[in-house]
Parts: structure tokens; C-alpha cells; sequence
């Protein structure tokens, strides 16, 4: 073996490595209790914060529209929605396609750190919710 | 000013020693304004950061950073430590706030295993949906947290949200560890920190410990520690050094340094692991992501053997079983083992016997003491320049806590009883230190004599 065997060995080594996502790795999970634009190191900065202009159930995309870019979020089955209730002081809950209504302002992550990439999936978004329905 | 004139000293000391700038951050110190403004804001942005670490709740459960990594136990919690806390430590909220009664914490596996409650893979089913983990220490951040693949932070490489930097990490601990209830509310439940609390956390976390990887091989003394290091080096035996080069967190497989890295060593598929052997539920902990692809990050070793129990799970007590592990059928049968076997020219992952096992342990013992000695040289020298009769106290008071910790270490691994007396004698004029207003700095400057005496036995 010798060679062979080694090669296959740091390749395999490697792979463990480099398999994963080579994004930073948050935890997502923590992130839904954060409100929308303050999520640390990430918003305003690789985030988009904006109003919701239209959605396409059918495409499931999203139009966003805000201060400085436009950008439109396709929503995946990996995309999580949160819904962003702090500021009724009430907990935040896990959302659905259907909550992410035109004027509603909401905090879009693209999957990866992508700058300057204004479509594509979304790994989070959080839609504000500041008045009881 | 009190501290700026400790500040001096301690700018001083470091000039003429070479002493890195996390002197400053040991030593808590504040500003001066002899001081060059680069290290006098690097400075303030440690004590303050010092300050949040142990002090600063956000408006929460009562729980602070240190509740979890406390100085006086290697900024980590172990049942041992655990049994001498008063029960109305927020520690054990749990048992007492009866908004976090259920599914915040599991008190029994606290106090027996040192084991947290962490809801990595999501909130919406805390009944079922969590893992149970020990508590890292913050030793050494600098040389561990960075990687190619991004920053990585906690056990799995995932703890922190936002940009998943370390600068982040106290955002995620404040929603997982310091609410009031499960409801996890801001500015109701917590407070977040804000941007320069981070910076200030930031800055202490990164200032304890080593700065620096060691660069082995050391020239050791006693036949074991050394054999330990030599097998440890080996890339045929014992294989150590490629997942933790220089016995720190970083992975180097022969095309250069790969950083910090994850890798699924198996430690998930030990039987017998103690948590499980209660019959309380402990799912299964899949790591990185989520769902998790079961890959945990390294951790450094230097810090490991006064630092356990071992692995993320808690699932090993002692250095010598943490080694032992490698030898077992649970790694050579992970996906990690298995690479390793794929580039060993037997075909074969880790194979130890017990004396190597032992010579291993032994080698991670002398490190760790070495690092002991180092930081307790460190505090016993700026207890020296400290003009504060308090601060110096608490200088003493944790160069004698070092002190206790490797005395412990060596004793326990039955290594170099000349070292240790020598130890023990410092450890017992650091203490006479702390009570003697009059001689104080001759039995400082004595100890400081003793831990180099120790220093000179264990290595050349």
C-alpha cells in the first residue's frame, strides 16, 4: 500500500475537514430569539432588512425592498421563518411562507456569507411582528 | 492611581520579560496614562470585559459568564467543583426558579457529571430535543478558535449564532443559559449584550491562557513523560499530532496547518457512558449543524489534564482513560479511525498498549504543568508590582491555586514526587504570602525561586 493507502487516508482526512460548509458555523438555533437587525456580526452587514414588496407562493420567492438594494429570497425547505414578537414582549415563534406578507418588515440571511449576491435561497429570514393580529 | 501604577509595573515587567500582552489580562488591570494608547485600550478593554465575565447577569436568572467557567477552577466545572457551591448558586437555577423547573436544566446530571442543557438542534420540543454537555474551558482561545472553515466555537464548532464568531458566542449564552423563562423574551427574560460588551468579552476570553502553541518536542526529563512525547509524535503510533499539532487544537495531515477542525471520532458510540447509565433520557449528540453531521471540534491538550472530565459528553474521567479512548473500538471504528487506518501503511487507526497509554497521559500531565508553572510565575511576579493590597491577595490567592493544580496533576499520575516537593513548598510560601503583611515579598520572591526549581526537574 504505502502511497496508495496514504493518499487515501488524507484524502478521507480531508474530507472530514472540508465535507462540511466552509461558512461560518452559527448556531441557528439561539439566532431566532434575536430581533431583527441585531444579530451580531451578521445584520446590516451580510443580512437584508427591508419591507416585503410581493411573494409568489407558486416560485416561493420573495421581494424585499430595502434602504440601499432590492433582493429576492427563494424560500427552501432548508429556509427557517421566524417570527420576530419582541417587540409585543412575547416570545418568538417558527413561521411558514404564508406569514411573510407584502409590508411586513422583515431580516433575510442568504445562505453563506455572499456579499453583493441580491437573489437566491435564503438560510433565515425573520419577519416583525409589532402589533397583535 | 492604583491600578495605573500596577498597569506600569505590570507594562514594565512585560517589556524586560518578554511577557505576552495576555499579562495584562491575567493580572486585571486598568488604565494608565504613562501607557502607550494601543495597550492602555487593549487594557480597559479587558478589565472591563474581566468585569462582565464574572459580574454582568443581562438582566437575567442571576447566571454569569464565570458562573459556568469560574478562574478559581481552570474557567470550567466538574462534579468536584460543583459539590462545594451553596445551593442558592444560579448555577443550579433549575432547582429553585420554578419558571426553569422543567427542560431549562437537568440538576441530576449536573451535579453528578457536570453536564448543561444545550437546545442546539432548535426550541420547539425542549421535552425530547437537547443535549446534555460538559463545559469547555476558555484557556487558550487564541490558539484554538480560528479555522479555515470559519471560527469555531463550543464543543461542536457551532455555538455561537450571528457570524459564528467568539465575538458572538455571549449572544447565544445569554438565550441559552441566563433566561428567566423558557419564553426567552429580550429585554423581558435577558438582556442582549451590546456591541462594545462583546468587544470587552471578546478581548478577556481571548486573553486567558497560552498565546501560543508550544513547539514540541520539548526537551523533557523522567522516561516516561518523555517516551509519552515521543509516541504522541509519532505518526505511525500513537498519532496524536496530526489532529492536535504541538498538542494544541489545530490539524495538520502534511500539506500544512489545516486550523481548527471537526472530525466524528466516535465518541458518541462509547458504551457505558455514565450520563446514559442513570436511565435518564440523554439523546444523542450529533454535533456540527443542524442536523448535526456528528462531527465535534478539537480541543487543545495542553490545558487538558487539569481540565476534566474529558470529551464533550463528559464520558471519561481521567487523562489516562481520555487516551485510552483512541486505543478503543468507539474511534478506530469512526469515521475519523478509519482515515486514520486508511493512511497507516498495517491498515490499522490507533493501537496502544497500556504502558504507552500511561506514557502518553504522563507526557499531557508534564504540559499541563508546565503551563501551571508558567502562569503561576506570572502571577506571583505581578503580585510583586501590585500596590493594591487586595489585588495582590488575589494574585497570590490564584498562583497558589496553579500551584495546588499541578502538585495534583503530577500526584496523580504518580510523576516526578521531586518536582512536586518542590511545588508543594511554593504553594505553602504563596500562602504565607497572602497572610504575611511583613515578609511578604521575600516568601513571593522564594516561591518564584521554588516553582522554578520544579520548572527545572520536569524539563531541560
Amino acid at each position: 500500500m504505502t502511497v496508495g493507502k496514504f493518499v487515501v487516508g488524507v484524502v478521507g482526512m480531508s474530507a472530514l475537514l472540508w465535507g462540511g460548509p466552509l461558512a461560518a458555523s452559527a448556531h441557528e438555533m439561539t439566532e431566532r430569539y434575536i430581533p431583527v437587525g441585531q444579530s451580531p456580526g451578521l445584520s446590516g452587514k451580510y443580512t437584508v432588512i427591508g419591507k416585503i414588496q410581493t411573494t409568489n407562493a407558486r416560485d416561493q420567492t420573495v421581494a424585499i425592498v430595502g434602504t440601499t438594494r432590492s433582493w429576492s429570497a427563494k424560500v427552501t425547505e432548508k429556509t427557517k421563518i421566524w417570527l420576530d414578537r419582541s417587540k409585543l414582549r412575547l416570545t418568538n415563534l417558527k413561521g411558514t411562507f404564508s406569514d411573510l406578507r407584502p409590508g411586513a418588515t422583515v431580516e433575510v440571511k442568504p445562505e453563506g456569507h455572499l456579499r453583493g449576491v441580491f437573489s437566491g435561497p435564503a438560510e433565515w429570514i425573520k419577519v416583525q411582528i409589532s402589533a397583535s393580529p | 492611581m492604583r491600578s495605573g501604577e500596577l498597569l506600569s509595573s505590570a507594562i514594565r515587567y512585560a517589556t524586560v520579560m518578554c511577557v505576552p500582552s495576555v499579562f495584562l489580562a491575567v493580572v486585571g488591570l486598568s488604565a494608565c496614562k504613562t501607557t502607550p494608547p494601543a495597550a492602555d485600550r487593549q487594557g480597559q478593554l479587558i478589565a472591563k470585559g474581566r468585569d462582565l465575565f464574572f459580574n454582568e447577569t443581562f438582566a437575567g436568572n442571576g447566571r454569569t459568564c464565570g458562573t459556568c467557567h469560574p478562574a478559581e477552577n481552570n474557567f470550567t466545572i466538574d462534579p468536584a467543583f460543583i459539590a462545594t457551591l451553596p445551593k442558592d448558586n444560579p448555577l443550579f437555577v433549575a432547582e429553585f426558579n420554578p419558571d426553569l423547573k422543567e427542560n431549562f436544566e437537568n440538576p441530576a446530571l449536573m451535579r453528578e457529571f457536570g453536564l448543561i442543557l444545550e437546545n442546539l438542534d432548535g426550541f420547539d420540543d425542549l421535552k425530547n430535543q437537547f443535549v446534555m454537555r460538559g463545559v469547555p474551558h476558555t484557556l487558550g482561545l487564541r490558539t484554538s478558535v480560528n479555522s479555515p472553515g470559519g471560527p469555531r466555537t463550543g464543543w461542536s464548532g457551532d455555538g455561537a449564532p450571528g457570524d459564528g464568531s467568539l465575538r458572538s458566542f455571549a449572544v447565544g449564552a445569554v438565550i441559552q443559559h441566563f433566561t428567566k423563562t423558557l419564553n426567552r423574551v429580550p429585554d423581558v427574560d435577558f438582556r442582549l449584550p451590546t456591541g462594545e460588551e462583546l468587544d470587552a468579552l471578546e478581548a478577556i476570553q481571548l486573553s486567558l491562557g497560552r498565546q501560543q502553541d508550544l513547539a514540541l518536542p520539548l526537551r523533557l526529563r523522567g522516561t516516561v513523560p518523555k517516551r509519552g512525547q515521543e509516541i504522541f509524535l509519532d505518526n505511525t503510533l500513537g498519532k496524536c499530532n496530526r489532529c492536535h499539532v504541538n498538542a494544541g487544537a489545530t490539524a495538520n495531515f502534511g500539506g500544512g496547518s489545516l486550523g481548527n477542525a471537526n472530525f466524528n471520532t466516535g465518541v458518541e458510540d462509547l458504551p457505558d457512558q455514565p450520563a446514559r447509565l442513570t436511565g435518564k433520557v440523554v439523546p444523542r449528540d450529533d454535533g456540527f449543524r443542524t442536523p448535526g453531521d456528528g462531527t465535534f471540534n478539537v480541543p487543545p491538550l495542553v490545558e487538558a489534564a487539569d481540565t476534566g472530565p474529558f470529551f464533550h459528553n463528559n464520558a471519561i474521567e481521567t487523562i489516562e482513560g481520555a487516551v485510552a479512548f483512541y486505543d478503543g473500538e468507539a474511534f478506530n471504528k469512526s469515521p475519523a479511525g478509519r482515515a486514520l487506518a486508511a493512511a497507516d501503511p498495517r491498515g490499522v487507526g490507533i493501537e496502544l498498549d497500556g504502558t504507552q497509554i500511561v506514557a502518553v497521559a504522563a507526557f499531557l500531565r508534564v504540559i499541563n504543568v508546565l503551563e501551571n508553572i508558567r502562569q503561576s510565575i506570572m502571577l506571583l511576579e505581578a503580585s510583586l508590582a501590585a500596590s493594591s493590597s487586595e489585588e495582590k491577595r488575589r494574585l497570590l490567592q490564584a498562583a497558589r491555586r496553579e500551584t495546588e493544580d499541578s502538585t495534583r496533576v503530577l500526584e496523580g499520575g504518580g510523576l516526578h514526587p521531586d518536582a512536586v516537593a518542590h511545588l508543594q513548598e511554593a504553594r505553602r510560601l504563596a500562602e504565607k504570602a497572602v497572610r504575611r503583611v511583613f515578609f511578604s515579598r521575600k516568601h513571593t520572591e522564594e516561591a518564584i525561586r521554588e516553582q522554578k526549581k520544579a520548572r527545572a526537574l520536569l524539563v531541560e
